[in-house]
């Protein structure tokens, strides 16, 4: 009772930490790929300090409050259901099927507080967020039913399991471990899949409005989201670990990877960026699972 | 003898008559009637909640006997039937007021719920088959009470389905022609035995009547016409229930007429399922996404609407087709859910209507401060609809999932899946469109709804929460009735499910509660923060620009513009196309047939005299041509 309580506490501040510690490096790493000092590594936790401690703050009405609350109680929620070293977590409540759902719900509440906000900005911002996960959903479920196929369970934690001993289902499923990190990274939305919050096209997207306390709720919950997709892929692929060091390693070189990518590559149109990934992505993704279907 | 089945059936037929006959009194007897007799029905059918009767002889025609049964699974159909058709029936009066025939449109309303009932409770094909006709033509005749639009959708919804009524009454015949029977468990028996080219003329035949009325592609064709010009409350019937009749039909023809082990021997199986139930799988499939591709694009609240009920339906339709006790147990689930969710929706979208006077999503906006029940039934219809824990949609898809992932059906499974996803799109256009962005200056005295018009509203938003946290009283129904068609039920509880034999385990009540958790922690986080005040819609970023009301700063039309630039090249064509092609070439024939028949008595005389000369001239040559 007692542990569970403490796994209840300190799950959240966990992937918190995690979560703004790597988007300190964020900041850190692209000012000196682009030769600049940069601010300090606590940058991002100041930020959120001094948003939340705003002493005005306007409103557009209920949901445009409760948008930014749904998100992070969404990806509070998230992190339950993501196995971390040597704990089940929630995974016995919901398997990796219905965690794909679960994952869904904060973008929605995030898309109507930022519908409630009234700014054609906001808007087209949710389409465009909407419009790019249709995109690289399609290969992201082919990726997840190989991973399934091929460990025969639907329960992250088993899978993570049966990753042990370094047969990482990176080296198993290569094909779907490139497409699996090519959708993480657009669900990231770094560079050039950063349509949705495109600061010179539609400034910031969903959060044009947002300012103060709400503003910061979403970068808290921003936080939450880079922890989520990195923990996804490191159970999902790289066999979860056996501490929590480990864990942070593999996460940090996965993100780092992803910086380096983000920091010199353009942005794509909208379009073009659904149509990269019902291209090339879907196409690996399905000879990896026509693979799994007849290899077993 | 036993006369409750009976009394049952006729409670709607008789509430439609007292209520048609009260209107010519004054109009509250007429709801009165209505509203009493529909909510007798409904309690009149808990009697049967855990009783099924088997055999109940409701009288014979054409030497078979016509009988009425209900099992846990007509249960199920038939609660869906009165429910929605009671909540219609409360929504129509503030809805339809101050329309003419209106008499008659209760009449109507009251016996396409008395048809559906019958069509449930059915024992027999011939039972079957005239509830179904009388369901069709009220339908229609519901239909077209819409405005002069709604008499063309109307035209094309009663041809799609006399097209499919008749190919039903084609495999009707051909089965009386050799049994002279027609009671369920004799066809059967029948089918059984004959052979299989016999068998599969039947189940295809019966297959056309069952997609066109469930909307299966490609016979889908009717509905975003019907479903769009019909009066609202009648939209939520037709796509909350007669849709699902369509799907309660199929299921007979799978589990009670031909069952699965028959189906395997007439074809081979494919991923251990028959042939045939993996082909109206893929049927179902291909519903889900391309409807689902056109819902996104949709201008028109209830064409969405539509175009999202055919590719609901393809979830119901795939799940009874995997065969498994698990996916019929989703498909089933999934019908009662679509009931629930949809039907919820087509009722806001009515209220929308009902207060401003369009359905057209670009003119709207800004609702929600106006009509906040409204908007409040809306986002928990959209929520399910996406198949969103931890409301009603998300358990059912989830559990039609992991019934395609257990036989590997991966393919289909795809499908599945991407059509949730791209539900997220079109939900999310409805409700922005409507509810969020800027308020135009002309709603700017809307009103919420009356409070009659609520009831619906506020129900059917409970039943998405009920049977999302609690998956587990619908799935007493359901294992019941799956025990009864002979299928092993899954393990389940009142929270979801504990999974095992290939199926993850699910436990709603977890999701939930952890998620409320989650909102409280965001909520002190929140309130913590400084005092928020309250600003205009005006008051907003324009990029130095200053927003007034004459200035339009509202992005609603085209919403999803960039994403028909990717999809619309593949629908260039369509199946409506290809049947209004055909209707075409029916008119160049007719019109050919109209130069021969002119309705002109000396043409005909003349064409008498020519023929009569011609057979004479034929005599005359010995009756040989040649």
């Amino acid at each position: 009772m007692v542990k569970n309580i403490l796994i209840a506490i300190g799950l959240p501040l966990l992937a918190f930490g995690i979560g703004i510690s790597f988007m300190g490096f964020k900041r850190k790493i692209g000012a000196r790929i682009q030769r600049r000092y940069g601010p300090p590594f606590h940058q991002p936790l100041l930020d959120i300090i001094k948003l939340l401690s705003k002493k005005s703050d306007i409103s557009h009405g209920i949901i445009y409050d409760l948008g930014p609350m749904i998100a992070l109680g969404a990806s509070i929620l998230t992190i339950f259901f993501i196995p971390i070293p040597g704990l089940k977590l929630l995974t016995g409540s919901a398997d990796v099927i219905a965690l794909l759902y679960i994952m869904v719900i904060g973008s929605l509440g995030m898309g109507l507080g930022a519908g409630e906000s009234a700014n054609p900005n906001s808007s087209i911002g949710i389409a465009r967020a909407l419009t790019l996960m249709f995109g690289y959903d399609l290969p992201f479920v082919i990726v997840i039913i190989s991973v399934l196929l091929k460990y025969h369970t639907t329960n992250l934690y088993a899978i993570t399991q049966a990753q042990a001993g370094g047969h990482w289902a990176m080296w198993v499923l290569p094909l779907s471990a490139i497409v699996g990190f090519i959708v993480i990274y657009g669900a990231m939305g770094e560079h050039p899949f950063d349509v949705v919050t495109a600061p010179h096209e539609v400034a910031t997207g969903p959060m044009a409005e947002y300012g103060g306390k709400h503003l910061g709720l979403l970068f808290i919950d921003h936080a939450f989201h880079v922890y989520i997709e990195l923990a996804l892929f490191v159970d999902l692929f790289m066999g979860g670990a056996s501490n929590i060091g480990w864990f942070y390693v593999k996460m940090f070189v996965l993100f780092l990877i992803i910086v380096f990518f983000d920091e010199v590559l353009p942005r794509f149109r909208i379009d073009d960026a659904v149509r990269f990934y019902w291209r090339w992505p879907t196409i690996i993704a399905l000879t990896s699972l026509i693979i799994v279907l007849i290899g077993g | 003898m036993n006369m409750s089945l009976m009394v049952l059936l006729l409670t709607p037929f008789t509430g439609g008559i007292l209520s048609y006959l009260g209107g010519k009194i004054h109009r509250s007897v007429r709801y009165t009637f209505a509203i009493l007799f529909s909510s007798l029905t409904l309690v009149e059918l808990f009697f049967y909640y855990n009783k099924p009767v088997n055999h109940f002889v409701l009288g014979k025609m054409f030497g078979s006997v016509m009988i009425l049964q209900i099992n846990p699974i007509s249960w199920l159909f038939a609660f869906i039937v009165t429910t929605i058709s009671l909540l219609a029936i409360i929504f129509s009066v503030n809805d339809m007021e101050g329309r003419g025939g209106l008499d008659f449109y209760y009449f109507e309303l009251m016996v396409v719920e008395g048809a559906m009932l019958g069509i449930t409770l059915a024992g027999d094909l011939l039972t079957f088959f005239l509830f179904w006709e009388i369901m069709s033509w009220t339908s229609y005749l519901l239909i077209i009470q819409g405005g002069n639009k709604s008499i063309k959708a109307g035209y094309k919804y009663i041809i799609m389905s006399i097209i499919g009524a008749n190919s039903m009454l084609i495999a009707i015949a051909m089965i009386y022609g050799k049994i002279h029977t027609l009671v369920f468990r004799n066809v059967a028996m029948l089918l059984a035995a004959s052979p299989h080219g016999f068998d599969i003329a039947i189940f295809v035949l019966f297959a056309i009547g069952f997609f066109v009325e469930a909307a299966v592609m490609p016979l889908h064709t009717w509905v975003s016409d019907a479903y769009s010009e019909a009066p609202s409350s009648v939209s939520s019937v037709l796509s909350g229930v007669l849709e699902k009749i369509g799907a309660y039909g199929l299921f007979v023809l799978l589990y009670a007429l031909f069952g699965v082990s028959l189906l395997g021997k007439l074809m081979p199986l494919r991923f251990p399922s028959p042939t045939i139930m993996y082909t109206i799988g893929w049927f179902a499939g291909i519903s889900i996404v391309v409807s689902t591709f056109l819902a996104i694009l949709q201008e028109d609240a209830k064409k969405l609407l539509a175009y999202s009920s055919i590719s609901q339906i393809g979830y119901v339709v795939l799940g009874i087709s995997i065969g498994t006790s698990l996916g019929v147990a989703g498909g089933l689930f999934h019908a009662l859910n679509h009931a629930i969710f949809k039907s919820l929706l087509f009722f806001t979208i009515g209220a929308v209507i009902y207060r401003t006077g369009t359905r057209n999503l670009s003119e709207l906006g800004g609702l929600i401060k106006k009509m906040p029940v409204t908007f409040t039934g809306t986002l928990f219809g959209i929520i399910a609809l996406a198949g969103v824990p931890p409301l009603n949609g998300f358990v059912s898809k989830w559990m039609i999932y992991e019934a395609l992932l257990q036989k590997k059906e991966v393919f289909l499974l795809i499908l599945a899946l991407i059509g949730s996803t791209g539900s997220f799109l079109y939900v999310y256009r409805l409700i922005h469109s409507t509810f969020l962005g800027q308020l135009p200056e002309k709603f700017k005295d809307v009103k919420e709804v009356p409070f009659l018009m609520q009831i619906p509203i506020w129900l059917l938003s409970l039943g998405t929460i009920v049977f999302g946290i609690w998956p587990g009283l619908a799935m007493n129904v359901i294992a019941r009735g799956e025990k009864f068609f002979g299928i092993t039920p899954i393990k389940y509880n009142l929270y979801g499910f504990p999974g095992g034999n290939g199926m993850g385990s699910l436990k709603m009540i977890n999701i939930s509660s952890v998620f409320i958790a989650g909102l409280i922690v965001a909520y002190i986080i929140f309130a913590l923060g400084a005092k928020t005040h309250r600003i205009s819609q005006y008051d907003n970023y324009a990029a130095g620009q200053v927003v007034t009301k004459d200035t339009k700063y509202n992005y609603s039309y085209g919403f999803y513009m960039f994403f028909g630039r990717v999809v619309n090249p593949v629908f260039k064509w369509s199946a409506d196309k290809i049947y209004l092609a055909w209707a075409r070439s029916a008119n160049v024939f007719g019109d050919y047939m109209r130069r021969i028949y002119t309705g002109n008595l000396e043409t005909y005389s003349s064409y008498i005299v020519v023929i009569i000369s011609l057979v004479g001239f034929l005599i005359l040559l010995g009756g040989k041509i040649w």
